[in-house]
């Protein structure tokens, strides 16, 4: 009997340190090639990098972090396609960059062609205004454009634009749409007075803490963490959300061994707030969203599959 | 023309501009350009290409070809001459970060571009060309490489 | 927050930043490091023929970013490295004009007409000084007066232009550019078209990377460190290569003259210098703000403005040309002074006018938290807008350059003669090579360096057909931004097309770049910056 719980014990206790090594005994051949689809400098360019520096410390792993920015991703999942596939090189983009982007560049490329590993935060996508406009809420918008002013609304990718001219369109009024580059952009031209209203997706948390700016809506399916009283999208009368959220992305196929081992690891230092990383994404993104495995591949599949219906919408 | 969109377009029920209509306006820019040269009948002497610059670029373009093809080639053809000798199966690669390997592509190809275009300027090979080569490349390592864990040297960022 | 809390909080930022290491128990900020060094750097590459300011600071550049990172913490001591560098090579290319004949930097040309004439006569120790004090009043002189103009003109700036109006603004800024650069008004517009080209492919709205034919090298366009070094750089490195091997000659030695015992600069000489010096300042600053128009220029007008002043009011001094302190005296000044005028055009409107400030913009470019124009100088009252307390940073910055320069500048010019003997033939392929590995280190890839060299013939063969390469270089900085503009303007007026016309202000702003061109193309200039 003794013997018994000897062998059985032997065994759980071989299990566990089996599973736990091999994720542990994965380790990638190699520096990390780590592509950014984030210009540097910014909030998500620093993510990234503070992730790998996060990584090197606690891993031993090295990275080399690689600006490859523009066309919201599209130029790095290009760039990675054809990189190899064994974890030595992976991307940061958003989960826009799979779903609509990919959809509607129309440039031969699929969410098959690639791995998603991990999520590590979502945005607090928002329709903002500065406070000087004396706007409270969403429907002050409206009713300004219905008295004949005109509204200009800046957004920062093409997906978004489409959100902007359904919003108006479920409200009846017509909102003039700047599309331009990056959230800071957009919250720069907000608070010259080049725009009237726009999305931010969580750049515009100081400005709205300190009164200058003010959330009207949440662009998310989800009320905001910030202004919960803000209506979110469907209250709007518009069928689409803009949940979206920063992705780890590899070429396809990649081994699920590398493809765990990344996952956990990132996903760890990203909800660790103790790192720097995790502070990060803590105080401008309000915390860590990790998804991973098979949750992962049904939101990136959802998210493409999706996009063919904003498309035909806004075309409408 | 290699552009998605045309001139202006028809894009959630408004026109916007397309992505055509930049360079077709800074095509129309050298155009203007051109015109002004043709019948400005500016009298400012304008200088000249002659076969000797020709020459020249080609030179320069040798140089640059031979010494890319050294960065590029001489760090994995040294670990496959290692590999023969010592029998290990290494890759570059995953090498491409690691001293000595790392330096030698780098080295190859600086110091040879380098000692080629003093020897053409001087008319002669001189041990001086390579010694300044040899020199420059080491120093630009202590400088790009050195203090920085981040930076690839060429061409560790293609292989 | 007043206006004056700014003022304090920006030099506090200069002081009180990093430290670098601590003397006698007082902390020594990193910025003040690097100025000092970033000017030190300056006087040795302006001395040197061959190398100029903005090709040390175009290298310097990626590497003072792997160091200092992308953090707002970083901006001061990158741009007090850069300005250094600026403003140290402004003074250093006077060092081997005077010694040994050969201009260090284009802009010290006319310094060789007097310098060398009096280092002859045996004052060449002397000649260096009026040139370092000339060089150290103009600078300080046309920082004063950035200081007291950017912040009023960026502040009408942004109350009088909305989206049309900057979109003509820029338009202006560029036909401007094309216009006065070079002699040629049809050559400046052709070099900045190319710049619209090539800095139109790979970019613009749509998904798909236009022009790019379908390679992935070309898909993300051509990053601004390529084209910028490539042109400004690579060109000028190829030309005076070519030059050296169609004539491959030994370089003379030239025998030193012996030099005379008592070179000390008196107050008495000072008083005499003094209105030219004062003549040549207005002059330099005026051409510094004004964007496109270099220190050459301003090294030229300031010269020969002066020369006619004297070769009239003191026909028995020693005339210009033939060794006179005055000579040094107008062109040491109107060159210097114009490295603190053409920041007004960078601070109050984001627009470089020229190499120096193209190289100043792309720091603020990548490390970010601070974008040039005109809303760095909204004052908030209740809330601190930090790209002013930078500003003022800079400003402060720019002060403590010129204290340098007054304090040390001059000993060290005496130092940096020996780099005039380094061979140019053994000097070039070096800063070839360095300056496609600074390439490479940032896009990591060969076929970025190629694009470099590509970029590097196409400057080359704007200089021998005698284009300027500025307009290219400005046009590719501002191009993005252009079209950016232009389509928002037309978004945000609701699909105007005559946005450009129906507002006053950017109808007067198409109408003076419709003019300036007219003018330029009408009176050629003789004078070739």
């Amino acid at each position: 009997m003794k013997n018994l719980m000897k062998t059985v014990a032997a065994a759980l206790s071989a299990l566990v340190i089996g599973s736990a090594s091999q994720a542990a005994d994965w380790a990638p051949p190699g520096p990390v090639k780590l592509m950014i689809a984030f210009s540097a400098g910014g909030g998500a360019d620093t993510q990234a990098r503070l992730v790998a520096e996060a990584l090197e410390e606690k891993l031993g792993w090295q990275f080399i972090p690689e600006q490859v920015t523009g066309k919201g991703g599209l130029n790095l999942a290009a760039a990675i396609k054809d990189e190899p596939n064994d974890g030595s090189v992976i991307g940061m983009v958003v989960t826009e960059t799979l779903g609509y982007n990919m959809a509607a560049a129309n440039a031969g490329m699929t969410p098959d062609q690639f791995t998603p590993i991990v999520t590590t935060a979502g945005f607090q996508m928002a329709v903002v205004a500065a406070s000087s406009k004396g706007w409270t809420s969403f429907a002050d918008v409206v009713a300004a454009a219905k008295a004949g002013e005109d509204i200009r609304f800046g957004t920062m990718s093409p997906k978004l634009s489409d959100l902007a001219y359904l919003l108006g369109k479920a409200n009846d009024v017509e909102f003039n749409i700047v599309q331009v580059r990056g959230g800071r952009a957009v919250m720069d031209g907000v608070n010259a007075g080049d725009m009237d209203i726009g999305f931010m997706a969580g750049i515009q948390r100081k400005g709205v803490a300190s009164g200058d700016l003010v959330n009207l809506a949440s662009a998310l399916s989800k009320p905001l963490d910030q202004t919960p009283e803000a209506p979110t999208m469907a209250d709007l009368g518009v069928d689409f959300v803009a949940d979206g959220y920063f992705l780890f992305i590899g070429p396809a196929d990649m081994p699920e061994k590398a493809r765990t081992a990344l996952a956990d690891a990132i996903g760890s230092v990203a909800s660790d707030t103790s790192t720097k990383a995790g502070a990060l994404i803590d105080s401008a993104f309000g915390g860590a969203t990790v998804f991973k495995g098979a949750e992962l591949d049904a939101l990136v599949a959802g998210g493409y599959s999706s996009a063919g219906a904003l498309l035909d919408a806004a075309s409408e | 023309m290699d552009v998605d969109t045309g001139l202006i377009e028809q894009v959630r029920r408004r026109v916007t501009i397309g992505d055509s209509l930049a360079p077709t306006v800074a095509a129309g820019v050298i155009g203007l350009g051109a015109l002004i040269l043709l019948i400005g009948g500016e009298r400012v002497p304008s200088g000249s290409l002659s076969g000797a610059n020709l020459w020249f670029i080609a030179l320069l373009l040798v140089c640059f070809a031979v010494g890319f093809a050294l960065m590029r080639w001489t760090g994995p053809a040294a670990v496959w001459v290692a590999n023969t000798f010592t029998g290990q199966d290494l890759d570059y690669r995953p090498l491409r970060d690691t001293a000595p390997w790392k330096y030698l592509g780098f080295v190859a190809g600086c110091t040879f571009v380098i000692a080629a275009l003093i020897s053409a300027v001087q008319g002669r090979l001189t041990l001086q060309a390579l010694l300044v080569g040899l020199g420059a490349s080491l120093a630009m390592i202590a400088v790009f490489d050195w203090p920085f864990d981040n930076l690839l040297l060429p061409p560790n960022g293609d292989v | 927050m007043t206006v004056f809390d700014y003022i304090w909080l920006g030099i506090l930022a200069v002081f009180q930043g990093p430290e670098a290491f601590s003397l006698f128990g007082v902390a020594i900020s990193m910025t003040i490091v690097m100025v000092l060094s970033g000017f030190l750097l300056g006087i040795a590459v302006g001395a040197t023929p061959g190398l100029a300011g903005p090709m040390a600071m175009a290298i310097s550049l990626p590497i003072l970013i792997s160091v200092f990172g992308f953090s707002p913490d970083a901006l001061l001591p990158v741009m007090g490295f850069l300005i250094g560098v600026m403003k140290g090579a402004t003074i250093g290319g006077a060092v081997p004009a005077i010694l040994f004949n050969t201009p260090g930097t284009p802009d010290s040309y006319m310094t060789t007409l007097d310098g060398y004439p009096m280092t002859r006569a045996g004052y060449a120790k002397k000649a260096l000084k009026i040139a370092h004090f000339s060089s150290a009043t103009g600078d300080t002189f046309s920082d004063i007066v950035l200081i007291l103009t950017a912040p009023f003109l960026a502040l009408l700036v942004e109350a009088y232009l909305d989206l049309p109006e900057k979109t003509a603004l820029l338009i202006f800024s560029l036909g401007f550019i094309a216009s006065v650069v070079g002699g040629s008004v049809g050559k400046g517009v052709i070099s900045m078209g190319l710049g619209l080209l090539a800095v139109f492919i790979g970019t613009g709205e749509d998904f798909y990377p236009r022009l790019s034919m379908g390679t992935q090298a070309l898909a993300q366009g051509f990053p601004i460190a390529t084209s910028v070094l490539g042109v400004l750089v690579l060109g000028e490195v190829f030309k005076s290569l070519d030059d050296l091997w169609q004539d491959r000659r030994n370089t003379r030695e030239t025998q030193a003259p012996t030099q005379a015992a008592d070179q000390s600069l008196r107050w008495s000489d000072i008083r005499k210098l003094l209105p030219y010096i004062g003549r040549s300042a207005v002059i330099g600053t005026a051409i510094g703000a004004l964007p496109g128009i270099g220190s050459t220029l301003a090294a030229t007008m300031g010269y020969g403005s002066s020369a006619r002043r004297h070769a009239a009011k003191r026909p028995e001094a020693t005339q210009f040309g033939q060794g006179a302190a005055e000579g040094i005296a107008a062109t040491e000044a109107a060159n210097s002074s114009v490295s603190g005028a053409n920041m007004i055009p960078v601070l109050s409107l984001g627009i470089p006018g020229n190499a120096a400030a193209v190289f100043l913009i792309l720091a603020t470019e990548s490390i970010g938290g601070f974008n040039p124009g005109p809303t760095v100088f909204k004052f908030t009252t209740d809330t601190v807008n930090p790209e002013l307390v930078m500003a003022f940073g800079l400003f402060t910055i720019m002060m403590i350059a010129n204290l340098f320069n007054w304090t040390i500048g001059g000993a060290f010019m005496r130092v940096v003669g020996v780099m005039a003997r380094v061979p140019k033939h053994l000097l070039l392929p070096v800063v070839l090579m360095l300056t496609l590995t600074a390439i490479y280190v940032q896009e990591t890839r060969l076929s970025a360096m190629w694009a470099a060299i590509g970029f590097g013939l196409l400057g080359y063969l704007m200089r021998r057909v005698g284009m300027s390469p500025l307009p290219f270089v400005i046009a590719f900085i501002l191009g993005d931004k252009l079209e950016e503009t232009a389509r928002q303007a037309f978004a945000a007026t609701g699909g105007d097309p005559w946005f450009l016309f129906t507002n006053p202000i950017a109808a007067v702003l198409v109408g003076l770049t419709l003019l300036v061109l007219v003018l330029a193309i009408r009176k050629p200039t003789e004078i070739k910056p």
